[in-house]
């Protein structure tokens, strides 16, 4: 079976600077794979590669096997892509922005961009002009241009950028539906791993211009999986030493809380633990998984857009 | 092909979805009517009009012509005194100011057009940038070359509609205001070998065509700047400046013999018909047509270049 997409050996650069040193991956079929990485570094330009509005300056990036660089038009025909904003022409009605868009493309009929418009729930609205629209519409309105020619791999830089929670938890249940129902392949880029996580199958980590790592995201923490512990309690030296010599367990203490590594399942016991020892508890925070500690350690300050 | 006409449908439905582009008609059909009004009410055309006699009046008007003709050294009548002498020996009797005529010198108004196809032109690559849609437009199956040329067309076909209601408005307000005489009058005028009669609505054609010719070269230099820049407001400004100083700027440096490869020595070509005069000397029709041709395809390559070749990146 070959990739959706794949990256070969895939540089960039503008003036001296190189911008991607190397990009070396690919993305299966049907699978949401997640660009994570902070702003600057180089996200958005490898997507801009993928869709053809930046030149490669050396390598390939294969699309259902044809080449982006060689076969623009034919390889095109199989990505749909919002790329940054959904931007559309806000004096138009957003069915005329949804025309225009089909009449680029051959075979749309007005039949299958009703349909894209039910799709993203946008049937009341679709005769208003777009300059009228919330950005959660005029999100929308991104998905359904991206969506009106069935494209086998859908591309969304920064999807849920400006979007309140509930938007947010729309957008990865339309990705996720996609993905599993239509056996769409997704790529979507993020600097908020938080954003992303749940609605990803793995995520490629990219820091200035190069891949670093590519992780799998697991559903749940398993009941076997080791999780940081950090306790506030009253008494830091008591909960050290149950935690040591009844639980044996390392523990330390790091700005006035317990830090312990245990495995996940041992928590309740814990806590059971230290109820009956009589000590008033403030607060027990299990730190998250492994791979948010592995992006902030990779990834460092940088998070913060 | 198919293709091609769907590009051009979506850029004219763009075009004509925006209150600007309405404007535009509404602005020369204010000014079409304010031209007439005023004819109307301050030239007596009553006066000028002639009655069964008018071989008489024609025979006097010449003799108060050559009168003025003797003061006056440099500012001559001799084509007025000519074409009255062509009506009475040909016995055609002068035709009142009419729907035609007021047609005819309104073709000067297609300055207007110029100015409202640079506006189009500066904006049809420009504001894609400026609303972002770039991305979206580029990342269809269809090459950036084609996207750049149903844009150009849809820029003359905007020019060549504009230029189209021109020319039904003014006959249409012409004709409520002065009358038609008939379907195709005859006009006599001075032409290149001394008087002619001449159909007036194959003056029309000309006067119009020709007009056309610097209207499309400054919409194609407008439309040139747009893509470079990506700023409407830097290829307004230029077009318009250049469309109006050019000729000023031919006048400065007309000694040289190399001014006539500019652009506005060549963009007039009411120099080589009726009783023009090329703008220098050695310049011929077909050496301006020939000029003309090599701007224009240097304009369309730099502009076919920058589009094709440029990276879409991030504001």
């Amino acid at each position: 079976m070959t990739a959706s997409m794949e990256l070969q050996d895939v540089h960039k650069s503008i003036g001296n600077k190189q911008i991607i040193k190397g990009l070396n991956f690919s993305i299966k079929r049907g699978e949401v794979f997640g660009f994570l990485g902070p702003n600057g570094a180089g996200k958005t330009t490898t997507i801009r590669m993928m869709v053809g509005l930046m030149k490669i300056t050396s390598g390939d990036i294969k699309i259902n096997g044809l080449s982006i660089k060689h076969n623009f038009k034919e390889a095109i025909q199989h990505v749909g892509a919002i790329v940054e904003n959904p931007e559309m022409y806000p004096f138009m009605s957003g069915w005329n922005n949804l025309k225009h868009y089909a009449r680029m493309i051959p075979g749309i009929t007005d039949e299958r961009i009703k349909e894209v418009i039910r799709l993203v729930g946008l049937e009341k609205a679709i005769h208003e002009k777009v300059g009228k629209y919330s950005l959660g519409m005029r999100q929308r309105m991104g998905i359904a241009q991206a969506l009106l020619h069935k494209p086998s791999i859908l591309i969304l830089d920064e999807p849920t950028n400006g979007l309140d929670p509930a938007g947010i938890r729309e957008i990865r249940t339309y990705i996720r539906n996609l993905a599993e129902q239509e056996q769409v392949s997704v790529i979507v880029s993020s600097h908020l791993l938080s954003e992303i996580e749940l609605m990803c199958d793995r995520i490629g980590i990219i820091k200035n211009g190069e891949l670093i790592t590519v992780e799998e995201v697991q559903d749940t923490n398993t009941e076997n999986d080791h999780v940081t512990v950090k306790l506030d309690v009253d008494d830091n030296e008591k909960v050290k030493s149950i935690l040591q010599d009844q639980l044996e367990l390392e523990a330390k203490i790091v700005q006035d809380r317990v830090v312990a590594n245990l495995p996940k399942r041992i928590v309740p016991q814990l806590v059971r633990k230290l109820v009956e020892e009589d000590i008033a508890i403030y607060e027990v925070a299990v730190e998250r998984s492994r791979l948010e500690d592995k992006f902030f350690e990779l990834i460092g300050e940088n998070t913060i857009a | 092909m198919l293709n091609f006409i769907s590009l051009l449908k979506n850029e004219q439905m763009k075009l004509y979805s925006r209150f600007a582009t309405w404007s535009m008609y509404i602005i020369l059909a204010v000014i079409l009517f304010a031209g007439a009004l005023i004819v109307f009410v301050f030239d007596n055309i009553d006066e000028q009009t002639y009655n069964d006699n008018w071989k008489e009046q024609l025979a006097q008007e010449n003799e108060e012509l050559l009168e003025v003709n003797e003061e006056v050294e440099y500012f001559g009548f001799d084509s007025e005194i000519a074409i009255n002498e062509y009506h009475i020996e040909n016995d055609v009797k002068p035709l009142p100011y009419d729907a035609w005529q007021f047609t005819l010198e309104n073709a000067g108004l297609s300055m207007i057009i110029s100015l409202f196809t640079i506006i189009v032109a500066a904006g049809i690559i420009s504001n894609e940038y400026r609303w972002g849609t770039i991305k979206l437009l580029l990342i269809r199956p269809i090459s950036r070359t084609k996207i750049l040329f149903s844009k150009f067309v849809s820029v003359l076909l905007f020019s060549i509609t504009m230029l189209a209601f021109l020319f039904i408005i003014s006959l249409v307000i012409g004709a409520i205001f002065f009358g038609i005489n008939g379907w195709n009058p005859s006009l006599v005028q001075m032409g290149t070998d001394g008087v002619e009669e001449v159909s007036i609505f194959a003056e029309i054609f000309t006067q119009y065509g020709l007009n056309m010719v610097n209207l499309v070269m400054m919409a194609t230099f407008a439309f040139m700047i747009s893509t470079l820049f990506r700023s409407s407001a830097m290829a307004i400004g230029l077009a318009i400046f250049l469309m109006f100083t050019g000729n000023s700027i031919i006048g400065f440096v007309a000694e040289y013999d190399w001014a006539k490869y500019i652009l506005f020595a060549n963009t007039n070509l009411n120099q080589y018909f009726g009783s023009g005069s090329p703008v220098m000397d050695g310049m011929t029709l077909g050496f301006s047509i020939t000029v003309l041709v090599v701007y224009f395809v240097l304009f369309l390559l730099v502009s076919w270049f920058t589009f094709t070749k440029r990276d879409i990146a991030g504001n």
